[in-house]
């Protein structure tokens, strides 16, 4: 929960200073969050992991959601405690350190374990700079300023997948993306040292629920574990998933029982019984699985069938990520001005969705079709459409949470969306990549390459299976994107029936 | 649920250990000749060992082969193998069994291969026979050179330095050149004469260019049977 320092405001004087170094390390952390996506190919040849292992950089991508979601939580408490310079220094260390890791791994568990540094790192920095937002601004000035915080985090995300693959494309390689953050860190470093080094900042004795923290943070683990399909071929989730699943869902029940008694809880759980909160966790957290899809495969989908390099599947993908930020933008209107949560949030969801079906209708030839001859093709307004749908859900949805817990819990209502949207990627992905891998293998057991040898037809036998091997990738991929779709539908029933409206303006 | 506290046996074989531990270190270990040729003897008796083989620098253009790794019971064996093809690594699995070859590519089962085929590719078997493998070709190392003990993988092991010539190397894998000599050194356990490490040096795939293969050896005598999959 973040409380804010009066004293912060008093003594600062370079109060922007300051707000936009902490952010400038922000928006280089939240760059990185889906950097990946378009790199990740280049990233498993490096660590010597063949193409049709792809199971294996699964925790590449969950191992960053997994350590941004433990430091999170925990990170606001800190920064009460050891002061708010002092932590978002050691956590943007933390994060260079990873990267660090993360440049130089020679094999994929150094890979993973830099990745989930960064997560820690990084995802620790968005409490710490929004409790120093607060700080050093009244509570009537805070709002634009959070709000700029937040929009940074966003932005950072959005071009995130970009930035990757135009580096990773050029002669640079995959690395400099990591590379290129230790230097940036270390710049910030410097500029905030007067800071880190005075200890004149305001301190108080945190109340952090460790314990809390702990439960929350072994159970997601537990999850990622059992939902990890190491080797699909045989199974859609993990080997240890019948022991893994019922620990992590003693795990949340020990969270959710220890969360009623403590006096500092993380999440007041009070407040699931109220539909309006729950159900727009619930469409937060779908909303977030169907961003990661995305995010993930449709880069993958472009370098496998389209044969795009890494700067093209970005700029295809970014085709989505700019409808984002649009239909925030679009979302956060059409609520004021329909006066409506539940309509507006339904309505991007169903988008999103129809999006989604487009995209599973998607074939060889579907990045060529020109839309009413415009230099635009069709599948660019789908991507389009996807992103925004994705969009216009935010504002309402997160709207509706605040509202419910009104302005005193807002700081940890915001966090809470975060987390929400974090658990709905981690969980999404997990399912979704194994299970998509399994249908994969379950569709081609059958399929026997040719054998080149004493054979005079293998070129066009090879080729034909090649066809195949691609209409099979488009099936798994078709699946994935259908799948989607209908747990975006099932969203947008969870926020028509459960939004509340907005409340009336005051003064009326 | 055993008691705290040291009892008879237990203290007997520690103590047996030190005793061990000492006399190990005191006897002065073995030249590069010997452990050459004890090792090569100890590996090519085996009951199976777990092996990985790495292949960097530049791997030619003839050479798709870039690690493989499995276990292996000289001449059967079961191993994944990285192949690179147009810029990608692809991996497939590969059991040499009862005289038959069997390859599970990208899609679909198991299939039965013919030499002609397999030689086409990588026929894993050449890196480990007796006469023309790798544990053959330590014995044919010359003016083997032994250096300071040095950890391999948790393990103390004496590297043995040597030349190998090229021919040589060819019979183990046949994309190497012919021509020339080859730096090669082999990291041995003494005593117990386990090889753990086995690296080639040289300019093994192209005359210009320099490239390395590393082979790393474990589970030495775990017994390793490999029978053939089912088709299809």
């Amino acid at each position: 929960m973040i409380t804010p320092f009066r004293s912060a405001r008093l003594r600062s004087v370079n109060r922007p200073a300051l707000l936009a170094l902490t952010g400038a390390g922000l928006f280089l952390a939240s760059l990185d969050a889906y950097v990946v996506v378009t790199a990740l190919l280049p990233m498993l040849t490096s660590v010597h992991i063949a193409v049709n292992r792809p199971e294996q950089a699964t925790p590449i991508i969950t191992g960053f959601l997994l350590g941004y979601l433990a430091a999170m939580p925990i990170a606001g408490g800190l920064s009460d405690r050891f002061g708010r310079i002092r932590v978002f220094a050691a956590c943007l260390a933390l994060f260079a350190f990873g990267s660090f890791l993360t440049a130089t791994a020679p094999s994929l568990s150094q890979l993973v374990t830099g990745r989930l540094l960064q997560g820690a790192g990084g995802g620790a920095l968005v409490p710490v700079v929004l409790a120093l937002a607060a700080d050093l601004y009244p509570a009537g000035d805070r709002s634009p300023v959070l709000g700029a915080v937040s929009a940074l985090q966003e932005i950072g995300s959005v071009l995130g997948p970009l930035w990757g693959g135009l580096i990773t494309a050029s002669s640079f390689g995959w690395t400099w993306i990591f590379w290129l953050n230790i230097p940036v860190a270390a710049l910030l470093f410097w500029a905030l040292w007067p800071e880190i080094r005075s200890s004149a900042e305001a301190r108080r004795p945190a109340n952090l629920d460790w314990l809390g923290a702990l439960l929350a943070t072994a159970g997601l683990a537990l999850l990622t574990l059992a939902l990890y399909a190491a080797n699909p071929e045989q199974s859609p989730v993990g080997e240890g998933f019948f022991w893994q699943a019922p620990l992590a869902a003693v795990c949340f029940a020990l969270f959710v029982w220890h969360e009623r008694r403590s006096s500092h809880p993380l999440i007041n759980v009070v407040r699931f019984r109220d539909a309006s909160f729950s159900g727009s966790a619930l469409t937060n957290a779908i909303a977030g699985a169907g961003l990661m899809v995305a995010l993930v495969y449709i880069p993958v989908l472009a370098n496998a069938v389209f044969s795009m390099n890494a700067s093209g599947s970005a700029l295809l993908l970014f085709r989505l990520m700019l409808g984002i930020p649009i239909g925030a933008l679009l979302g956060g209107w059409l609520a004021q001005r329909l006066r409506s949560y539940r309509f507006v949030a339904a309505l991007g969801l169903v988008l999103a969705a129809i999006g989604f079906v487009m995209l599973s209708g998607w074939n060889q030839d579907s990045l060529n079709g020109h839309l009413f001859g415009l230099p635009l093709t069709v599948a660019t307004g789908e991507l389009f459409l996807t992103g925004m749908g994705l969009g216009i859900e935010i504002a309402p949805v997160s709207a509706a949470l605040l509202d419910v817990v009104g302005e005193a819990e807002r700081g940890a209502g915001a966090s809470f969306l975060i987390i929400m949207r974090l658990v709905g990627m981690l969980v999404g992905f997990s399912l979704v990549a194994g299970f998509a891998l399994w249908e994969f293998h379950r569709a081609t057991a059958h399929l026997l390459p040719p054998l080149p040898g004493l054979n005079p037809t293998f070129a066009s036998q090879y080729a034909i299976y090649l066809l195949k091997v691609r209409q099979a990738i488009f099936d798994e991929y078709h699946l994935i994107f259908r799948a989607t779709a209908i747990a975006l539908m099932v969203g947008a029933v969870v926020a028509a029936a459960t939004l509340r409206p907005l409340p009336r303006p005051r003064w009326q | 649920m055993h008691t705290a506290g040291a009892s008879p046996p237990r203290v007997v074989a520690v103590g047996l250990a030190v005793v061990i531990g000492v006399t190990a270190c005191g006897a002065p270990p073995p030249d590069g000749a010997s452990l050459l040729e004890r090792s090569s003897q100890r590996m090519l008796a085996l009951r199976g060992f777990h092996f990985q083989m790495q292949i960097s620098g530049f791997a030619g253009s003839g050479e798709p082969v870039q690690s493989a790794q499995g276990d292996a019971h000289p001449p059967d064996l079961h191993a994944r193998v990285n192949l690179k093809e147009g810029g990608v690594l692809l991996e497939v699995e590969v059991i040499f069994a009862a005289g038959n070859i069997y390859l599970k590519a990208f899609t679909g089962g198991w299939q039965q291969l013919t030499a002609a085929q397999v030689a086409q590719f990588f026929d894993a078997r050449t890196l480990f026979d007796p006469q023309t493998g790798l544990f053959a070709a330590m014995r044919d190392t010359t003016s083997p050179t032994r250096a300071g003990s040095e950890k391999v993988d948790g393990h103390d092991a004496y590297p043995v330095g040597g030349v190998v010539q090229a021919s040589r190397v060819h019979e183990l894998l046949p994309l190497i050149r012919d021509q020339g000599a080859y730096q090669a050194t082999y990291w041995i356990e003494s005593p117990g004469n386990n090889l753990w490490r086995a690296r080639l040096r040289g300019n093994l795939f192209d005359a210009s260019q320099a490239a390395t293969i590393v082979f790393d050896f474990s589970n030495h005598d775990h017994p390793v049977s490999v029978s053939p999959p089912p088709l299809g």
